[in-house]
């Protein structure tokens, strides 16, 4: 008798504590007690842009004073979307009776009312705290009570001559649309997997990257304060050892120095932000001579775009965007069979519920910063060469 | 579910379902403990800190169980963990699971008397399950498996059948 067949298969479900982002889901109240970027600052215009993070609607737009909001989108009075409205000096006016919201949500006017609204000042839209830094605007949705400082990167401070930092948000590098369509935990995790790398971006697809890339490395994965660090070893033909330190910093920043092996401490660093719970954005900011750096280390196949192959030619050469979103929408992780090589997935999943289990307490999740003088982060990432001529690079973790 | 089918266990001794991380491999340790450089055929390492007592408390609670592995590092457990526990060269079976594990165990375990030990952290932000057919045991994660008295242990699942 046939063993082992499909027939009658009953698969398990998703782990929706990690991969759900809603408000009140376990991780989606981790995910709110760090500042997320939510914007490129040149998309806060006086032009209202809808915008939906965390599974949360909301408004961004800047007034002609400067000043960035980010409002829910119902409009306190009666209900029209903000998205419709007008954006003016001080805030934004409803398009429905005329209310004006100033980006903290205070009502400044009710055209309609006597003397502009006898009580304007008691109606509140409900609103998020902004900043702008890095060419992002960064947002804060969770609870006010608990809100951190907006962390600097060294890596990103004190640029270099003749360098810029460059933002992006075009999605992954490999391929794939800038919207992706599937659970942003398929792609943060992937971060920590470095043994796909020579199978799936070599042996299946040709040197998506680079040849060192496709030799199988030793790695040694490490828990650090703030998150879960790999570091994947190379022998190299040429005598080198190339030493590749990836980081995930929590709650959902990716530290991938570039696959191109551009040598010393990454210049790139990315949040993957989901926008409900199957699609997501990544943020990259990067610091380059070149400000077309990270286009250029985008992947072609015989100088074309991921976007312009047909579906033949991404089935027979499949990258990360193929990869994870054939994983499902929200992928089956009580599914998994995690095996030696998992290492990384499986520290990083256990340190996301460490981190659910101290918000459910009450607690502080890892790495949220309070004292401006812990407020840098240093990012270990990188491509550190020894035996070589680059051996005496940036200090290798 | 697809996919692993576990090896049966052998003869007829209660069974313990042992997890590994915030059991063995300890979190930030309130015990005596060792770090220890782990690996497992090679490709990757990985230092966790060791209870000193884990050796001898694994070995007595071996004497009383039949040891089955329910953690995240799947076949890596036993593998890894040999010669630290110093354990037997033949591997203990093991379930494959991080999270949601009480299903997988009283599906393996059938009708055989059972204790599970495991960290705060394998039920995510959830309370500890609790099951008729078996023992459920929370350990810290910094004390792990030395907070297990394996004679009491074993009491409590003989009052079971």
């Amino acid at each position: 008798m046939d063993t082992g067949t499909a027939y009658g298969l009953r698969l398990r479900e998703p782990n929706l504590d990690l991969a759900q982002v809603g408000p009140g889901t376990p991780y989606g109240e981790v995910l709110r007690r760090y500042w997320q970027p939510v914007a490129r600052s040149d998309e806060a215009i006086t032009a209202p842009k809808a915008l939906r993070i965390l599974g949360e609607d909301l408004v961004l737009f800047r007034t002609r004073r400067g000043a960035v909001g980010l409002l829910h989108p119902r409009c306190a009075h009666r209900g029209a979307s903000l998205y419709y409205g007008g954006v003016e000096e001080e805030g934004i006016r409803c398009c429905y009776h005329g209310w004006v919201f100033d980006p903290r949500g205070h009502c400044l006017e009710q055209p309609c009312e006597p003397e502009l609204g006898l009580h304007r000042e008691r109606i509140r839209q409900p609103w998020y705290p902004v900043q702008e830094r890095y060419g992002l605007v960064w947002a804060y949705l969770g609870d006010p009570a608990r809100k951190p400082l907006l962390p600097r990167y060294d890596t990103l401070e004190e640029l270099g001559p003749g360098e810029h930092l460059i933002v992006d948000d075009t999605g992954v590098g490999g391929g794939g649309p800038a919207l992706l369509d599937f659970n942003w935990l398929q792609h943060w995790e992937n971060v920590l997997d470095p043994f796909h790398v020579p199978i799936l971006h070599a042996r299946f697809s040709g040197f998506q990257f680079t040849p060192e890339m496709a030799l199988m490395p030793e790695v040694t994965f490490e828990y650090t304060d703030r998150g879960v660090r790999s570091v994947q070893t190379r022998e190299l033909s040429d005598g080198r050892r190339l030493r590749r330190v990836t980081e995930v910093v929590f709650p959902n920043l990716r530290v991938v120095a570039s696959p191109r092996l551009s040598a010393g401490r990454t210049n790139i660093i990315g949040w993957v932000v989901p926008l409900d719970d199957t699609s997501f954005k990544i943020f990259t900011l990067a610091r380059d001579t070149d400000p077309d750096f990270l286009r250029k280390l985008r992947s072609t196949h015989d100088g074309r775009p991921w976007a312009e192959l047909s579906e033949a030619e991404h089935q027979m050469m499949p990258g990360d965007y193929e990869a994870q979103k054939s994983q499902g929408s929200v992928s089956l992780h009580h599914e998994d069979h995690l095996t030696i090589t998992d290492q990384g997935v499986a520290m990083l999943r256990r340190m996301m519920a460490r981190q659910i289990r101290a918000v459910a307490e009450g607690g502080h999740p890892a790495g949220v910063v309070f004292e401006e003088s812990a407020a840098t982060i240093r990012v270990e990432g990188g491509n550190y060469f020894e035996d070589g001529p680059d051996a005496a690079g940036d200090g290798s973790a | 579910m697809s996919g692993y089918a576990a090896r049966l266990p052998a003869g007829d001794r209660p069974l313990l379902m042992l997890g590994i991380s915030g059991v063995i491999a300890l979190e930030d340790p309130v015990v005596p403990a060792r770090t220890v450089r782990l690996t497992a055929w090679g490709r990757w390492a990985r230092e966790v800190a060791v209870p000193e007592v884990a050796a001898d408390r694994v070995a007595e609670l071996a004497g009383l169980f039949q040891i089955v592995w329910v953690s995240e590092w799947g076949h890596v457990a036993h593998e890894a963990f040999r010669e630290v526990l110093r354990l037997p060269e033949a591997p203990w079976p093991f379930l494959p699971a991080q999270f949601d594990k009480l299903p997988v165990i009283r599906d393996y375990a059938g009708r055989r008397p059972w204790a599970w030990v495991d960290e705060p952290v394998a039920d995510l932000a959830g309370p500890v399950p609790r099951s008729d057919g078996g023992v459920v045991v929370r350990v810290g994660a910094g004390a792990g498996i030395s907070e297990v008295d394996p004679a009491d242990l074993a009491r409590r699942v003989l009052a079971l059948r």
